[in-house]
């Protein structure tokens, strides 16, 4: 289980989530690796190599759309077309 | 092979806080956990071998993903931990000094902003909410409410095979102009909302599924920092929410409280070049 609250009616199973959460990929690409502080390090990872990690996962970076969609080109509302 | 090249280590970075950083629970989680603390800052660091962190093998690693997912999740809980007892700056993963003092060059470089963050990030905690749309969901909910649509599917129904054509590219323009739209309205009132209980709001880029492993589309993906006797409200807002959009096939994932990762961009931060 992510660390996903469901509802917080019961304070309990709200701690017992925060317990054992375990990291998943979406947050691990979406917050770990693309955000955080960014001080030039001796060594920090790019804007290039974490696409590279897109592109491990297969997914598809043909259309120039979806690199901006991934590279996270500033969204003015906060939706966009679903597929 | 110089020996002293393979042993050769390199200082990795996690967080840096200002009050010293309780490492105990954390200090099993990975070798060589320990603070450098100058000019009022304790940065949070481990020692990696360069054959893992060097800027080559780094790269390396960043190919396979069940790394990238240990180290990560390695990088995340040494933060967490830290976290739950003190305000802390979170670095971006892979964050790598060579030496310690060109660690306290940069600590001393941002000492200022590094410090008017934190004070910023006190008492506040980071909440994440994506919205997922089930696309399928939706469309039912529409036909329900555009009685034009309706009329169009009717009118397929007694048309020739070539009208037929058009009216089903006419109703599908309809309903994806329909959707496109309630999409952007349950996103933009649900995001109103969480901006209205938070201190700072932020709205990043969407997902693919290769990514969210779901079979819904994300279609809002944002980050609030709250202060922490907001939380509970704020949550309730999720959980309201859920229930209001539950049979337009909304679906709410709020995780937190998470490191600000969002929150703590330095004023002075360069930007990266790709």
């Amino acid at each position: 289980m992510d660390k996903r609250i469901k509802t917080l009616q019961d304070k309990d199973s709200y701690l017992d989530l925060q317990k054992e959460r375990k990291i998943t990929l979406v947050e691990v690409l979406d917050r770990v690796l693309d955000k955080g502080v960014v001080i030039s390090g001796d060594i920090v990872i790019s804007v290039a190599d974490v696409d590279l990690i897109y592109l491990g996962l297969k997914v598809l970076l043909s259309s120039v759309e979806t690199m901006e969609r991934l590279r996270g080109a500033p969204i003015t509302g906060p939706m966009q077309e679903p597929s | 092979m110089d020996t002293e090249a393979v042993k050769k280590e390199l200082l990795y970075l996690y967080c840096v806080t200002e009050k010293a950083p309780k490492l105990k629970e954390v200090k099993n989680l990975v070798d060589e956990l320990y603070f450098v603390y100058h000019l009022g800052l304790y940065a949070v660091v481990s020692k990696v071998k360069e054959s893992e962190f060097s800027e080559e093998n780094l790269k390396k690693n960043l190919a396979d993903l069940e790394w990238i997912k240990a180290e990560a999740s390695i990088h995340e809980k040494v933060i967490e931990g830290v976290m739950k007892y003190t305000c802390v700056i979170p670095f971006k993963f892979g964050t790598i000094f060579k030496t310690e003092d060109n660690l306290k060059a940069m600590l001393e470089e941002h000492a200022q902003d590094l410090k008017e963050k934190l004070k910023n990030l006190e008492g506040k905690e980071e909440w994440g909410v994506k919205i997922y749309c089930d696309i399928e969901r939706l469309k039912g909910a529409v036909i329900q409410e555009e009685s034009g649509i309706l009329k169009i599917e009717k009118e397929i129904n007694g048309s020739s095979s070539g009208k037929a054509y058009f009216l089903k590219k006419k109703k599908e323009e309809w309903m994806k102009e329909a959707v496109n739209k309630r999409i952007n309205e349950y996103g933009q009132e649900s995001f109103e909302i969480f901006k209205r209980l938070s201190c700072e709001a932020r709205i990043n880029k969407l997902l693919p599924k290769e990514v969210t492993e779901r079979e819904d589309d994300m279609v809002l993906n944002s980050a609030f920092l709250v202060d922490k006797d907001k939380v509970s409200e704020f949550i309730h807002a999720v959980d309201d929410l859920k229930t209001r959009y539950n049979d337009k096939g909304l679906n709410f994932d709020c995780t937190g409280p998470w490191p600000p990762y969002n929150f703590c961009n330095l004023s002075k931060e360069k930007e990266q070049s790709g």
